[in-house]
């Protein structure tokens, strides 16, 4: 069959099989992927699909692993207290909160280059302060979930960049100036939206009434040991390589969690693991989900058909083949798949502020389906059932993100220069 | 009584064993090595531990074929390997060390350079295992591997891979890649071992040159290029002046300055060897490739590819009918070819002189199964 009507077939199994079927979104992708596999030919590939369902094992333990951590520093109170002490000290201008709120979100991106580390730890410290001023859930989703996507592309690390970069043989060498102006701006009109569309007048006893007392009076510094060590050491094995050794961060924020014993409030560990397994469950099956179906894309060659078919746009136009990044589903399959020979396309214009843009684009793929991985998990955080609708939320934000990255290309030479100059 | 949930956990757990049973056998059969019959001027097989004893017995420790000339000369090393998705480099190797005999000074040649990479294969890329040479008689198969070290050698990858010495940043995946590692360290991870001995190799055999084989994807600019480092910048420029005159054209890339870990900038800048690097274009590779199977291997012909380069928006070194794996092998051996000539030429007293070296033309004419199934290769 022709790559067109194997993707129609993957894609219409799994709408049936959400939408119809009601069965999860990772299931469905796995079923979408064996149905492509029929339909091109291969039949149940045993090996393919395991493989693909590895594809994204580090992630997968990335998150059961902070999603422990996030629970153990949950229940020894240090999350509830942070979220306070961040409201109490910024209450007074709203505009400013926000902005702190969106950087501070974004800082364990900016650290470790992996958007659901924001999500994960900064995002879901502040959730309880969001609820609590009265934005709506799904925007407080929506909030942190763009934020987490600008995080993952601001400097010192983006690794988007640097699997394009890897692609071209293109150093991580003068990323932080191009990666700053992809980022801060768009972190900027970010906190100004939710400012000014979704935060209302709120009545700060109110608001500090709703939340976890904190418990800082109690335990003091100790408290924070956890979330210390976690930004000390993800910082140190980027910055100090030869003074940190290299753990895997999976091993990191079980650490994390297991330095949580006596920090604070009292907890059961085994409980609080078997919550976040559970709680992470979903996310993590998506993620083999879609790791089967993007080794089905490629065996049956619809991948590279769509890679083709982007450079296919006229020459006029051929900027809107940077706006199929978003749609690949991952930062890194969109880095990986189509940002390298995009920068191709590009030849001509700064390659440095070129791959910045890219990287912005790609890292807006985070959002969208088939996983909407931090869709997903802002969708459990909020307690929204759909995490679509924290999607169609993010909508304005991310079209209006999309726009600035496509300019960001088109004015990459003035941008250079202009970096230039201010040094 | 069961419940029927708890009858459909049965089953799901039956089929999850079942499963993972039929891909464990497919996963372990990468384990199981290639076989190489070696020329008779094969003088010794060595390890690579020999150069770092930290490799002992390990999953990177990889055969060295040396092959000691009866009259005295110059050494050159060959790197076949190093990426195991990058085939053409390995089949050149390994045709070398199964057909040449030097007269004059002393080869070594290592044909799966990344030993640990041979073992799997990367996730989502969905490229086959193996790939293989037939005919009525016979039929001959090679592991296709991983462009990195195997996971299970080398795991967990950093966020962020801090090249020794220099600091040079890349993503976390290229941890495991042998060609960012060098010069390596004796007590690294798999991949920076690998390369230490591997430099330490350069540096006890008095290599004179040096040639890693590569291969890239279709739209990566450096294909069917010579990179050299700036030390044998006369005999690159002269060997790809000689390849024109043979109607085959490579384009001379000086190695860059400020990238490092690559063999061609570590070797050249830590030891006295000339190095060398030679790229052909590689299909399967690219993120452009269409259906992703064995014959885009060996025949090289991508419908995508084809496309791509209609559209104009990319400049790729494709050739319209597609680049055969026969065409890629016989490229990297007429330019390993021509670096020693011009090496002799510039080099009298150290010269290497090499019988049985496969012609550019023979290779093409005969194909590979000519040099790869022999009958009397499958007695030895």
């Amino acid at each position: 069959m022709s790559p067109e009507i194997i993707l129609l077939v993957m894609l219409i199994t799994f709408a049936v099989s959400v939408f119809a079927l009601r069965l999860p979104s990772g299931v469905s992708l796995m079923l979408a992927a064996i149905l492509g596999s029929f339909a091109g030919g291969h039949f149940f590939p045993v090996r393919h699909l395991a493989e693909g369902a590895f594809g994204f094992l580090e992630a997968i333990m990335i998150i059961a692993s902070a999603m422990i951590f996030m629970k153990v520093v949950n229940a020894s109170g240090a999350l509830g207290t942070i979220s306070y002490g961040i409201i109490k000290m910024f209450y007074r201008s709203p505009l400013v909160l926000m902005i702190v709120l969106c950087l501070f979100v974004m800082f364990p991106g900016m650290l470790t280059g992996l958007s659901s580390a924001c999500i994960l730890t900064t995002g879901a410290l502040i959730i309880p302060a969001l609820l609590a001023m009265g934005i709506e859930k799904k925007a407080a989703g929506s909030f942190i979930a763009i934020a987490a996507v600008l995080g993952e592309i601001a400097p010192p690390i983006s690794i988007p960049v640097m699997i394009i970069g890897g692609g071209v043989d293109m150093p991580y060498i003068g990323f932080n100036g191009p990666l700053l102006v992809a980022s801060m701006p768009a972190a900027l009109l970010t906190s100004v939206y939710f400012r000014y569309r979704y935060l209302g007048q709120f009545d700060i006893n109110e608001v500090l009434n709703k939340l976890d007392k904190p418990v800082y009076a109690e335990y003091r510094i100790k408290l924070f040991i956890p979330v210390i060590f976690i930004l000390v050491w993800l910082t140190g094995e980027q910055v100090f390589t030869q003074y940190f050794p290299h753990l895997g961060v999976p091993l990191i924020f079980i650490i994390g969690a297991l330095l949580g014993f006596g920090t604070g409030r009292k907890f059961n560990i085994l409980k609080l693991a078997e919550e976040a397994i559970k709680d992470a469950l979903p996310v993590m099956s998506i993620l083999v989900g879609v790791g089967m179906f993007l080794q089905i894309l490629t065996l049956t060659g619809v991948r590279g058909d769509l890679a083709v078919k982007a450079l296919y746009m006229p020459e006029e136009v051929k900027y809107l083949a940077a706006l199929v990044m978003p749609f690949f589903g991952s930062a890194y399959a969109a880095a990986s798949v189509i940002g390298v020979p995009l920068v191709f396309v590009f030849l001509g214009k700064n390659s440095i502020v070129v791959v910045s843009a890219l990287a912005l684009l790609a890292a807006m793929g985070d959002m969208m389906p088939p996983p909407s991985l931090l869709c997903a998990y802002a969708g459990q955080m909020v307690k929204e059932s759909n995490h679509f609708r924290i999607l169609k939320k993010s909508l304005p934000l991310l079209i209006l993100i999309g726009i600035f990255g496509l300019l960001m290309i088109y004015f990459a030479n003035d941008i250079n220069s202009f970096l230039k100059i201010i040094g | 009584m069961m419940t029927k949930n708890s009858k459909l956990n049965i089953i799901v757990f039956f089929l999850l064993i079942v499963f993972t049973a039929i891909s464990a056998v497919s996963f372990l059969d990468m384990r199981a090595p290639d076989k190489i019959y070696p020329s008779r001027g094969v003088t010794e097989i060595r390890k690579l531990s020999q150069y770092n004893p930290n490799l002992k017995d390990g999953p990177a420790d990889t055969d060295i074929y040396y092959f000691r000339g009866s009259g005295d000369g110059g050494s050159m090393l060959v790197l076949g390997g190093t990426h195991p998705n990058e085939p053409s480099g390995f089949i050149a190797a390994l045709i070398l060390t199964e057909n040449i005999i030097p007269l004059n000074g002393d080869v070594y040649i290592i044909p799966q350079t990344c030993l640990s990479g041979f073992s799997c294969t990367d996730p989502m890329e969905a490229q086959p295992m193996k790939f293989s040479f037939k005919d009525s008689n016979e039929a001959r198969s090679f592991r296709f591997g991983s462009r990195v070290s195997n996971p299970l050698h080398q795991w967990p990858d950093p966020l962020v891979y801090s090249h020794y010495p220099s600091g040079q940043k890349l993503s976390g995946f290229e941890t495991r890649n042998l060609n960012r590692a060098y010069p390596g360290k004796a007590e690294g991870n798999i991949t920076e071992m690998t390369a230490f001995a591997i430099v330490q190799l350069i540096k006890s055999e008095n290599i004179n040159v040096a040639i890693d084989l590569h291969e890239a994807a279709p739209e990566i600019p450096i294909i069917n290029a010579l990179v050299y480092h700036e030390k044998g910048e006369d005999i690159a420029l002269n060997a790809v002046f000689n390849l024109e005159f043979e109607g085959l054209k490579y384009s001379p890339e000086r190695s860059p300055v400020n990238f490092h870990g690559l063999s061609h900038r570590e070797w050249g800048d830590n030891t006295n060897a000339y190095a060398f690097l030679m790229e052909t274009c590689n299909p399967i590779q690219g993120r452009l490739r269409g259906i992703t199977n064995e014959s885009l291997i060996i025949e090289g012909n991508s419908d995508t590819y084809f496309s791509a380069k209609q559209s104009g928006a990319l400049r790729l070194e494709y050739l319209d009918e597609g680049v055969p794996l026969k065409l890629r092998v016989g490229r990297h051996i007429v330019g390993i070819n021509s670096i020693i000539d011009v090496y002799n030429e510039n080099n009298p007293d150290e010269s290497i002189i090499i019988s049985g070296f496969p012609s550019f033309e023979d290779i093409i004419e005969k194909g590979l199964n000519f040099y790869l199934l022999k009958g009397e290769k499958n007695e030895k």
